[in-house]
């Protein structure tokens, strides 16, 4: 109290360094933010024509408008596909109100994958509604798309298809792929579909 | 001997950065941009472009901004360990037979080691909440002992007089602050985990819908943060009003006191009506770590000035 000038001097050093904190935190923290939304185009999914286990159509053009989670499965795998399958029932259930977050499996076996088939393995991973769409279609359609669509092998069908889950956003565009067996991998995408959800409004 | 409470004093205020600093990592997301310990990607320096990384590591995972982020609170992690090192090695050499500024010392940097190295268990637990919660009151502790050192060392070279008479009782409030401030501390933590919980299972809400989704934990902090803001004002203005030649740092924290709690009042109502602002969050962590600091120079202070 003795010297109130050297006190007043140290208040405003305080004031300015802690305004230059906030402010350089701000930036930093906005810089991080932008860092993460802009999640790459990694191409365009191309045309194709389905069908889904109620014999309804489903092509590219059913994926606009929503979020989409696609892989490739086949009913009969021993392999990988119980674990992606039961990862994707888990996105599933985590994303259950939301109409716009659709989670889409094509079978890489046709001749056995057949609607009927495919309604029942939906049902035993308890999808009630259309969020999560199993589809059938020709299998040289469906080894195009994987290999031409989506860069993805497709060589040896059924047993040799991909592990990936692909993000495909709004307008039809691939936005990412992750391991549909890693947990780690499957939390980035937790995390991206949230950030293009945000971008959808 | 001399230059030591000022050097002190500087490695407190770097810590007090850090924990800022490392509070922003926090709530940018940039926890897990380097994904392992003690190097980011591999490399002393966080790559720069994608030809750089190994090869053993998905491009799809590199944030170049994250990865910085992360890698500058490591940096500065670095300098005030060797800060805190350097007032460990001095309070040996020159502080031998005064154990309230060895002890501190010495405690501060184990500590501050051992932070660094559980940073690292934090990054391999891919920042699972309790290790997150661990990694910051590590960090309160150690800059508890700092600050309580720098105290020491500054009475040493100003000693107050010990004629100093101040409200009855009034050190037993400061330390019920104390302890309340504590309990604050780690209720907030733990709102900011079932946040983060709640946040898993309805990733699509608002930050206020998460926030409407906490319940209880959020009720009690609230009501303490008014009445810690309550007792500060009353038992503040009391020492300030009542005391008789008091030593100048009692008043001065006192003081200090009452404006840190009313602007983490301010703060935290921000918080609660606004909606998890992130600047906002590292503010009211920041805020708290100050307020326990200028509380222990207040009870260090009035112990030393009135002749105990």
């Amino acid at each position: 109290m003795k010297l109130p000038e050297k006190s007043l001097a140290l208040a405003v050093a305080i004031s300015v360094m802690v305004l230059i904190m906030g402010a350089v935190g701000y930036l930093v923290i906005k810089g991080a933010e932008s860092s993460r939304s802009d999640i790459p185009v990694l191409g365009e999914v191309p045309a194709f024509d389905f069908i889904d286990s109620s014999n309804r159509h489903f092509g590219n053009n059913e994926l606009h408008g929503k979020i989409n989670v696609i892989d490739f499965f086949f009913t009969s795998c021993r392999g990988p596909c119980p674990i992606m399958s039961a990862n994707m029932a888990e996105l599933y259930q985590l994303f259950k109100d939301e109409k716009r977050i659709r989670f889409v499996s094509i079978s890489v076996d046709p001749e056995i994958d057949t609607p009927v088939i495919l309604r029942d393995y939906a049902s035993n991973f308890g999808v009630m509604d259309d969020r999560w769409i199993f589809l059938n279609g020709a299998i040289e359609n469906v080894e195009l798309l994987s290999e031409q669509g989506f860069h993805l092998a497709a060589e040896g069908l059924p047993s040799m298809h991909s592990t990936k889950f692909i993000l495909v956003d709004d307008k039809g565009r691939i936005r990412g792929y992750y391991s549909g067996t890693d947990d780690s991998s499957i939390k980035i995408l937790i995390r991206d579909i949230h950030q293009l959800y945000h971008q959808l409004q | 001997m001399r230059g030591f409470w000022r050097f002190a004093l500087m490695a407190t205020v770097a810590t007090y950065l850090l924990i800022f600093i490392g509070g922003v990592v926090r709530v940018s997301g940039a926890g897990l941009g380097c994904p392992d310990w003690p190097k980011c990607f591999g490399r002393w320096l966080p790559p720069t472009n994608m030809d750089q990384l190994p090869p053993n590591i998905d491009p799809s995972q590199f944030n170049f901004t994250l990865a910085w982020i992360e890698y500058f609170n490591r940096l500065c992690g670095v300098a005030v360990g060797v800060l805190i090192l350097i007032t460990a090695i001095w309070a040996l050499k020159s502080f031998r037979k005064f154990p309230k500024i060895l002890y501190p010392a010495l405690a501060a940097a184990v500590l501050v080691a051992l932070e660094g190295w559980q940073g690292g268990i934090l990054i391999a637990l891919e920042l699972q909440p309790l290790a997150v919660t661990i990694h910051a009151v590590l960090a309160l502790i150690i800059v508890s002992l700092l600050i309580y050192l720098t105290a020491q060392a500054y009475y040493l070279e100003n000693a107050p007089r010990n004629e100093s008479v101040y409200p009855k009782k009034i050190n037993y409030w400061i330390g019920s602050l104390w302890i309340l401030a504590v309990i604050q501390i780690l209720l907030g933590t733990q709102i900011r985990s079932s946040i983060e919980i709640i946040r898993a299972q309805y990733p699509l809400l608002s930050e206020l819908e998460w926030l409407s989704k906490v319940g209880g934990l959020k009720h009690l902090h609230v009501t303490l943060g008014f009445l810690v803001a309550g007792i500060t004002g009353h038992v503040g203005s009391k020492i300030i009003s009542k005391s008789s030649q008091p030593f100048r740092i009692v008043i001065q924290s006192a003081w200090a006191a009452i404006f840190l709690v009313s602007a983490q009042l301010l703060v935290g109502l921000i918080l609660l009506f606004v909606g998890l602002p992130p600047l906002m969050e590292v503010f009211h962590l920041w805020l708290a770590s100050l307020y326990v600091g200028v509380i222990l120079v207040n009870y260090s202070a009035l112990k030393a000035s009135s002749g105990e």
